[in-house]
């Protein structure tokens, strides 16, 4: 089973902001999840995938291909969601299947009109007239159609009830059962990549601090709660980042058995995703 | 890139209706001798230059080329639709003009036919140019600050022209020359006239392929 995505040393500056040496990997047959917060280079590094900015450095290989050089034969196999609904108004999703169908040489009208019915999309009604989620849901029925092998979804979830939300996470769950296919999607909302995603990337300030599989992160780290006192016991290398408040102190702990095993009267329970974020974007280095 | 000219159309189908009822009312006009050839077909090519400036406005609304390039076909197709689209539009509208000429000749039993044709080539030729002007610069500036560019090409020309006719400026007589080219050499010129600005084209498609490979999205 070949990556999905391999990214080694992607590096993209602005005046303001940059992705320093971004190194990934997604292995075909599961689901990644981008995580961080607004701002942390999570759009960026999936426009450096798709080559919509131009890197400064590193390299990309899409399904084997190299992003650049194999643009073209890599995203043939490439679904992608962006964070809104990139078709015209004017356009009704009859007239998109008439369109993509002369874009992707894979492109299945009758996969898009099966889409269409299980989510419930009128094909002759403007797309004006849909709602956040059902052109969101339009956008992936147009992803899935060409039958990719990669998908890759930028805050495709975001602003969409929970219903919709678990709705499509079926449909990636679906997607997904071919060993062949992957997903790269970006989000923030945490609670759908747990459900979901077999892999994790923390960015934070254009880094990765933190890419491992979801199983690992949820059981190894951990959420240490415990007074100022206490917390001064604790050695910091054990500890990774801390938040200290009026009525007590936090701490994620990297090793939940271990530092267990260490200080066995303090009391570390398990810890979420939100929390990770919580505690690395917000928190202080021990 | 079929797709995307298909694209082009379906989005602006309401405007083409819109346009196609313009087209079909100076037609009947022009078939009724109430508008002269010269004055329907130049109105043709301007409306239709309309177009291509709409597709870029519709696009940069919806973002449709961030989206547009994630599908297979790259920067270059992208352009390629786009100018392929204006190119299709403007022969259209000279072959509407074409059939005015016919019409004309056939309802009216005037033997202008080739005069009007040769106007016909001539505002093709024109619209050619302006898409060549055009199309960089929309790519460039986007087609909000590019609009001002369009009434520019298209109307300081004819400002300019106004002018120096006023002014007198060509003086008496200085044009007298053209009157000692011969018939036949102004017919073939005239419809070997849009090799230029189709020429042309390729170049303007070069400057707006390197454009866009800039570009970041």
């Amino acid at each position: 089973m070949t990556n999905a995505i391999e990214i080694r040393g992607l590096c993209k500056s602005y005046q303001d902001f940059s992705l320093q040496n971004i190194n990934l990997t997604l292995p075909g047959g599961s689901i990644m999840g981008l995580i961080g917060e607004n701002g942390a280079g999570k759009t960026t590094t999936i426009k450096c995938i798709l080559n919509l900015i131009h890197r400064d450095a590193g390299q990309i290989t899409l399904l084997d291909q190299d992003n650049i050089s194999g643009e073209a034969m890599a995203k043939a196999d490439i679904g992608v969601v962006l964070d809104e609904c990139y078709f015209h108004d004017t356009l009704r999703p009859r007239d998109i299947d008439r369109i993509l169908s002369h874009v992707f040489s894979t492109w299945d009208s009758a996969l898009f009109d099966a889409y269409l019915g299980k989510f419930q999309l009128p094909e002759g009604k403007f797309v004006k007239e849909f709602s956040r989620g059902m052109k969101m849901k339009l956008s992936l029925a147009a992803a899935l159609s060409h039958r990719p092998k990669l998908l890759i979804l930028d805050e495709a979830t975001a602003g969409l009830d929970p219903v919709v939300r678990d709705e499509i996470l079926d449909e990636f769950l679906a997607f997904i059962q071919d060993e062949d296919h992957a997903i790269l999607i970006s989000s923030h909302i945490t609670s759908d990549l747990e459900k979901a995603a077999d892999y994790i990337t923390y960015l934070h300030q254009g880094k990765v601090v933190l890419s491992e599989a979801k199983d690992v992160i949820l059981d190894r780290y951990g959420r240490l709660a415990c007074t100022a006192k206490q917390l001064e016991t604790v050695d910091p290398a054990d500890l990774v980042r801390v938040r200290k408040g009026s009525f007590g102190c936090e701490g994620l702990v990297r090793d939940r058995a271990a530092f267990q095993r260490k200080y066995r009267d303090l009391l570390v329970e398990k810890t979420t995703l939100e929390d990770i974020m919580l505690f690395i974007g917000k928190g202080e280095a021990v | 890139m079929i797709g995307l000219v298909l694209k082009d159309i379906l989005v602006m189908r309401k405007t083409i209706r819109t346009y196609a009822m313009f087209l079909l009312f100076y037609l009947v006009m022009t078939v009724l001798n109430l508008f002269t050839i010269s004055f329907t077909t130049a109105i043709l090519q301007l409306i239709v230059m309309l177009l291509p400036m709409s597709a870029f406005s519709f696009d940069e609304a919806a973002k449709w080329d961030r989206y547009a390039l994630t599908f297979p076909l790259g920067r270059r197709a992208l352009v390629s639709g786009r100018y392929l689209f204006a190119l299709v539009m403007t022969v259209f509208a000279a072959l509407c003009g074409l059939l005015s000429c016919v019409l004309v000749s056939i309802f009216d039993n005037q033997d202008m036919i080739l005069e009007n044709m040769m106007t016909v080539m001539v505002c093709l030729s024109l619209g050619l140019l302006y898409a060549d002007i055009l199309l960089p610069l929309c790519y460039k500036l986007g087609p909000e600050r590019a609009r001002p560019y369009f009434y520019l090409v298209i109307f300081a020309p004819i400002i300019l022209l106004l002018a120096a006719y006023q002014l007198d400026f060509f003086g008496p007589g200085s044009l007298s020359f053209l009157s000692s080219v011969p018939d036949r050499t102004v017919v073939n010129l005239s419809f070997l006239f849009p090799i230029l600005p189709l020429a042309g084209m390729w170049v303007s498609y070069r400057i707006s392929c390197r454009i866009m490979e800039q570009k970041e999205f």
